[in-house]
């Protein structure tokens, strides 16, 4: 039986940035006179994502992916609209809420810098209040497929990215919650790492039934991963849907990345390209995404 | 209860072994402190020369209260402000914010392993030091040297505490660093680390009794040297402790407040 797990409604988050007048003169305009801009980070999205799914979440630098990861996780509180998550408000109910969420930022580690990562296990576990029981069974766990116990005993910042990841990745367990948040957690890995990392997602999945969300810019990530697939740009949800349906739409056997200079109409023929062919646009940032499909007959 | 105060000394426990990886800082802080006292001994030297006795202190008075001021200031320290700033410009936050801890309880009770760290690799080699050059005077009494260590907890979370309410602000302001500069030189002078609160104009004596930098460094240094005794001692400890309690709460609500207009950067 499926019930959501997670439900946003109508979420948005506007930040206000000053914007500087530039020069030494706009410099000096600054400090009296501040004209504010409403940035929409994240636009009224709506989504529900079920109990044991796994989601991808993409979308360009700055679309918004981060900013709905972390008002997700209660960090950040949301402009308008409503989170509910396993019956928590995030930002409203951090204390009790984030004991049963998992997160990791791929970008910085939750590691202590300085010591042994585990250290920073051994202060998990007591904010987590997990039993020498449970930490032990965890930790044999997560050793099988990310391979640990040889890392525990060095300092952090002598960790390699991919071993500090698997590090980050199985401390973002060990008190077993019943979710996961990921921020870009295969940035910067080289394809063994992201392999071993994907590998250890798809376990605890489908056997701890941990529900996962992710964001990533590697599409292949999501592929391994994810049967459900939400693409975010701008603020706004474009798609939500299963990966099958989006390669449906777009037909996609082979696809075409153009990069315009401005955005513009292109004349197919012009570049050289059957007739047979149907162009369909994804608009992305200045430039214009373009996804060659060949087109079936209708019937 | 034991359960609910175990993760804050696990954070006192790991901010203690992060401080081992940077030890040499602190021997460094020795020659600095031992500098310092070594400055104000020859300062009031000069000042004292021809009197026997100002405000109430002797000459050998001052030279304790000076020493064991600076010998305490080496355990009450900590950078609560920095971090914070710091966990705010450079996007820490958002990791730390995902656990389930108190944010103000996490960084005093790091601030308590740095401080026990402090104690001692800082503190008692210090101490010895100044100790054997200077001639130090014992406390007044038993009694008075009991309610210094009890007055030095309460200095303890008071400069914590205000700590903590400073780097709140980075919240709003983004950059401290003008701020952390102006409340460093603003406790020197008002906690009576420089000079005792009573050598101030009589207006200053006034004001400074309804604020609490006198707390972290004056009145500790009051007590040890037996200056404050009886029903005087018992209130004063309770109006320390109030200022204890006060600026937690205020830190509290600061940081209730400022979470709302919370940006996080980068990543």
């Amino acid at each position: 039986m499926n019930f959501s797990l997670i439900e946003a409604h109508n979420l948005s988050k506007i930040f206000k940035t000053f914007e500087r007048k530039e020069g030494v003169w706009g410099g000096i305009q600054n400090l009296f006179v501040r004209q504010y801009r409403d940035l929409k980070a994240v636009d009224a999205i709506s989504f529900s994502i079920d109990q044991g799914e796994m989601v991808g979440y993409i979308g360009a630098n700055g679309a918004g992916k981060s900013t709905t990861i972390k008002m997700l996780t209660g960090i950040l509180v949301p402009t308008s609209g409503t989170i509910e998550v396993g019956g928590y408000v995030p930002f409203r109910d951090r204390n009790s809420y984030t004991r049963t969420i998992g997160v990791v930022f791929g970008q910085r580690t939750q590691l202590w810098w300085d010591i042994a990562a585990v250290e920073s296990f051994q202060l998990l576990k007591k904010i987590y209040n997990v039993s020498d029981k449970d930490y032990q069974e965890r930790i044999e766990t997560f050793d099988q497929v990310l391979n640990l116990k040889p890392l525990l005993h060095t300092p952090v910042r002598k960790l390699s990215l991919g071993q500090r990841m698997r590090c980050d990745l199985a401390a973002s367990l060990l008190h077993n919650p019943k979710i996961l948040f990921l921020d870009e957690p295969t940035i910067g890995l080289d394809v063994v790492a992201k392999e071993n990392i994907r590998q250890f997602l798809r376990r605890i999945n489908q056997e701890l039934k941990v529900t996962v969300l992710l964001t990533t810019h590697d599409l292949s990530d999501i592929e391994e991963l994810c049967r459900r697939i939400m693409i975010i740009d701008k603020g706004k949800l474009l798609f939500d849907g299963a990966l099958a349906e989006l390669r449906e739409r777009l037909a996609c056997k082979s696809q075409v990345l153009l990069e315009l200079k401005e955005p513009g109409d292109v004349d197919p023929a012009a570049l050289g390209l059957n007739s047979d062919i149907e162009f369909n646009w994804m608009k992305c940032g200045a430039s214009l995404f373009s996804i060659k499909r060949r087109c079936p007959q209708p019937s | 209860m034991t359960t609910a105060l175990a993760p804050y000394l696990a954070f006192a426990r790991i901010a203690f072994l992060q401080i081992l990886a940077y030890r040499l800082r602190y021997f460094t802080g020795i020659i600095t402190y031992l500098v310092n006292v070594t400055v104000y001994y020859f300062i009031w030297k000069a000042i004292y020369s021809g009197n026997q006795v100002i405000q109430g202190f002797s000459f050998s008075q001052m030279i304790t209260y000076v020493a064991v001021g600076w010998i305490i200031r080496t355990f009450y320290y900590n950078n609560i402000d920095r971090e914070i700033a710091n966990d705010i410009q450079q996007g820490h936050i958002a990791g730390k914010l995902t656990r389930p801890v108190s944010y103000q309880w996490m960084h005093i009770s790091q601030a308590v392993g740095e401080s026990l760290f402090r104690l001692l690799m800082f503190t008692v080699p210090t101490g010895a030091v100044i100790l054997l050059i200077y001639p130090v005077q014992a406390p007044g009494s038993l009694l008075s040297f009991g309610a210094f260590l009890l007055s030095l907890l309460f200095a303890f979370i008071i400069f914590a505490a205000i700590n903590f309410l400073i780097g709140t602000c980075a919240v709003y302001l983004q950059s401290i660093l003008g701020l952390i500069r102006a409340k460093y030189f603003l406790i020197e002078i008002l906690s009576g680390l420089v000079i005792p609160i009573n050598f101030f104009p009589d207006l200053l004596v006034r004001w400074s009794q309804w604020l609490p930098f006198q707390h972290i460094s004056y009145t500790p240094l009051m007590i040890y040297m037996g200056k404050v005794g009886g029903k005087q001692l018992a209130s004063v400890l309770l109006v320390e402790c109030a200022w204890a309690l006060a600026l937690l709460l205020a830190g509290k609500w600061f940081w209730r407040l400022a979470r709302l207009k919370l940006i996080v950067h980068g990543g």
